[in-house]
């Protein structure tokens, strides 16, 4: 395996009992400093190949590698050095009386101390804009503060590879956009970024490569832009391209799929204007 | 339209809190609408439904003024069980609302705690089931169901208490696309075929515009904007200003010089795109700096 690769899923397998698959066969490979969205109705197997990534699950057959290493045999603990994982809901995983507490549990557990530890928590909670909070009661904090406690303990942890299950979910819309435009800089950074969303306007808007997930398999892996063009794949997918995507296409001025209002704009001037000098020559 | 519940004045404090949140709302719902509420968090949403379905002032601590009228009463001088059989409630979290094992007892639950006959509820159970098109899951498990499936149940366990409005908040927020939109076809169905009046906290905007009659703007424990959805959404300065996101619609068209002429489906749209496209009137390209 190249250094160059992140993630490395191969022929993964994985049943919660005899004869039911959760996931079957996924052949996935990640690179870093990626930035991979993953996509597909509730049950299709995201959140549990997303959890093969930390070691929460291990493969029932199959092999699973974190920058290079099979994660058979390792601990959880170990694994959250390279893999920050940030769950849907917050609250299953914030568990300190404090801010601060719970941002240098991470930290702590590997073993800084003293300033480096302190260093550590107050530039993770710096990141989120919770400094002023440290000492405060978490569930004094408002949903979308408590994502960003999550996420700023994740980021003490100072994994190269970070997983975020539906990161906006339950969140108004500000929330939403300080979560993501987080999440995009710390990609800038470098980091390897694996967010599982239902909403494709984030897909289309932060996603480089998304793949699509319906009963347990991966059925398409690519850019939003040639996935958004495939009906089938987003019929099987139960996923809902944005409206301007659609629209754009129902109204046949641009041969491009488009993914945001901006290029929706843009195309539909290009084609008056087209029209218009069509006009003016003829 | 019969004035269904009537906020006076209503300010509403929570007991651990300095602020209030609710300040002074003044507001009428009528028998039929179909009213979707939202805001960013904290604006006062949910505190809104509870004075709707007697939450407050019968359950929540914290301090009440002004008055909640549901009909020529005010729910303060109503029991509880009351105001349940008149206005049924549906959560958030799947998870927390569905407390008995099986669907069935699920949605005889309600009734049998007013005492409704045996009878009268086997009849109530078939017909919420029928209604919601879940008939299929009489039998099952509640812990086996889907998130959506979930809500499908507490949405029929609130209509065998017959009530005429239901009070969602944020049913959606844990479905999935698919989820999402059975549920908001459902509500736009019971709204439009048995005339039930619903209020639903929501912010996927997107997705229900086109079932609501009127939409309430809420920001900070008051309401910024109320009125018909085409109406809300023509101000989207303040939309934007309070932070609620547009739908891509309506920001698509604004953007586009469109203002005042927003289209609630895609069909209006595919039309509204072809007379843009042909018209000189709308957003004149300027060729020198296109």
């Amino acid at each position: 395996m190249d250094v160059m690769t992140s993630v490395q899923v191969e022929n993964l397998t994985y049943a919660y009992e005899k004869g039911s698959y959760a996931l079957k066969d996924i052949n996935l490979k990640i690179c870093k400093g990626e930035m991979i969205a993953f996509t597909g109705k509730n049950g299709s197997g995201k959140t549990t190949l997303a959890k093969h990534l930390n070691g929460l699950l291990k493969p029932t057959s199959g092999r699973v590698f974190i920058n290079g290493l099979d994660t058979t045999g390792k601990t959880v603990s170990f694994l959250a050095q390279q893999v920050g994982y940030v769950f849907q809901n917050p609250d299953h995983q914030i568990f300190n009386d404090t801010v601060y507490e719970e941002v240098a549990f991470g930290p702590k557990n590997q073993g800084l101390t003293g300033k480096d530890l302190e260093q550590r928590v107050l530039n993770a909670l710096q990141v989120v804009g919770l400094e002023t909070y440290g000492s405060t009661y978490p569930y004094k904090l408002s949903k979308g503060q408590r994502q960003r406690v999550a996420l700023a303990s994740v980021l003490a942890m100072d994994s190269d590879i970070l997983v975020l299950d539906e990161p906006t979910t339950g969140l108004d819309y500000k929330e939403s956009q300080q979560v993501m435009e987080l999440v995009a800089g710390l990609h800038q950074k470098g980091r390897t970024i694996i967010f599982i969303t239902h909403d494709m306007n984030l897909v289309a808007r932060y996603a480089e490569r998304m793949i699509v997930m319906a009963n347990g398999e991966v059925i398409a892996d690519g850019r939003p832009r040639d996935i958004f063009a495939q009906p089938k794949t987003i019929k099987s997918g139960s996923l809902k391209v944005p409206v301007v995507t659609l629209l754009a296409e129902r109204g046949g001025f641009t041969s491009r799929t488009v993914l945001d209002e901006e290029e929706f704009i843009h195309d539909i001037y290009q084609y008056k204007r087209r029209m218009s000098l069509n006009v003016l020559c003829s | 339209m019969d004035i269904f519940i009537r906020l006076n004045d209503l300010s509403f404090q929570y007991s651990n809190s300095t602020e209030y949140a609710l300040k002074g709302i003044n507001f009428l719902l009528k028998q039929g609408e179909f009213i979707v509420v939202t805001g960013p968090s904290g604006a006062g949403k949910t505190t809104l439904t509870y004075c709707l379905n007697g939450v407050i002032p019968h359950f929540q601590r914290g301090s009440m003024c002004g008055q909640i009228f549901l009909g020529e009463h005010q729910t303060k001088d109503l029991s509880t069980a009351r105001i349940a059989t008149r206005v049924g409630s549906v959560f958030q979290d799947p998870e927390a609302q569905l407390i008995c094992a099986k669907v069935e007892e699920e949605i005889a639950y309600g009734p049998e705690n007013l005492g409704v006959s045996p009878k009268e509820i086997a009849s109530r159970i078939d017909e919420a089931l029928k209604l919601i098109g879940i008939e299929e899951l009489r039998e099952r498990s509640t812990k086996a169901l889907s998130g959506g499936q979930k809500q499908r149940v507490a949405i029929a366990a609130a209509l065998a208490m017959k009530p005429s409005c239901l009070v969602l908040d944020e049913p959606t927020s844990e479905l999935d696309p698919v989820g999402t939109t059975q549920i908001l076809e459902l509500l736009g169905k019971l709204n439009r075929e048995q005339k039930i009046t619903v209020v639903l906290v929501e912010q996927k905007l997107e997705e229900v515009m086109e079932y609501a009659t009127r939409l309430v703007i809420m920001d900070k424990g008051q309401i910024a904007l109320d009125g018909p959805p085409a109406e809300v959404f023509d101000k989207a300065n303040t939309l934007t200003g309070i932070g609620v996101k547009l739908p891509q619609i309506v920001s698509l068209f604004s953007k586009l010089g469109m203002k005042g002429k927003i289209p609630l489906s895609l069909p209006e749209a595919d039309d509204m795109i072809k007379e843009f496209i042909r018209g000189e009137t709308y957003g004149r390209y300027d060729f020198r700096t296109g």
